[in-house]
């Protein structure tokens, strides 16, 4: 049993975290983007989170991975906005099936898990700190 | 007199194997169906005072110090997505357990200092 590896589960979870702040960060830039390359508005995206196995023996310990990241399929929001370049005959525009309140929530819990791994890593740090101290006076 | 020192180290052992766990579930905070672990120390150290208290020759004596180390599944109620992982709980856990394991290097080393002194003499 290595003490890094405690290390690699914090890192581990920071880059999840991280990932899954820039899919919540392109979520709410394309809050008004009605055109995409594959024709339509945007669709939300949000990311799949599945534990990472880093070390087997004599216990296993888990990080995790963003595994996948996918794309939201609830109906998209329509307004009458018959001004607008993408507005069908009828005015109604078709506007990305993002909620701001949704990916600010997404937001917050994101970033409190972070600060936890990096609360974790610091820990993990004092004590590998600590344990050179040994027998040193 | 040397039984502190293998007493400590097994203290230390499981401090740092579970400070692994926990790291585990607060990376798994947001992870859906994953449920928390944690190693309880009451078990594993009650089981192992027993054990050094040998009192007879014939008693048989573990020669590893450290034992298949216990984890078990938390029970508390999981939440919509399957995780069970309470994040402030956790980071709860992960404090007190560091503050352990810095019990036992601080003790490890008054130890150390006390056969230091011994020696001088």
């Amino acid at each position: 049993m290595n003490s890094f590896t405690v290390l690699q589960i914090s890192a581990s979870a920071l880059e999840a975290q991280r990932q899954r702040m820039n899919v919540i960060a392109s979520n709410m830039a394309n809050v008004n983007s009605t055109r995409t390359e594959g024709g339509g508005p945007y669709r939300r995206m949000e990311v799949v989170f599945s534990p990472l196995t880093v070390e087997q023996n004599p216990a296993p310990l888990y990080g995790v991975e963003v595994v996948d990241i996918v794309r939201d399929n609830s109906p998209f929001k329509t307004i009458y906005d018959p001004g607008h370049p993408d507005a069908d005959k009828e005015g109604n525009v078709a506007l990305p099936n993002v909620n701001v309140i949704e990916e600010m929530v997404n937001m917050m819990m994101s970033f409190r898990a972070y600060e936890a791994s990096v609360a974790t890593f610091n820990i993990t740090k004092s004590m590998i700190m600590k344990t050179l101290e040994l027998g040193r006076a | 007199m040397n039984e502190g020192f293998a007493a400590l180290e097994r203290l230390l052992f499981l401090a740092s194997k579970r400070h692994g766990v926990i790291a585990s579930n607060i990376a798994n905070a947001d992870t859906p169906d994953y449920k928390a672990k944690d190693i309880k120390f009451d078990d594993v150290l009650e089981d192992e005072a027993i054990a050094v208290r040998v009192t007879h020759p014939s008693h048989i004596v573990q020669k590893d110090g450290v034992r298949g180390v216990g984890i078990v599944i938390e029970t508390m109620q999981p939440w919509k997505d399957k995780n069970n992982v309470e994040l402030d709980m956790e980071v709860a856990k992960m404090t007190e357990n560091a503050l352990l394991f810095q019990a036992g290097i601080t003790m490890l080393t008054a130890k150390m200092r006390m056969f230091r002194n011994a020696l001088r003499r």
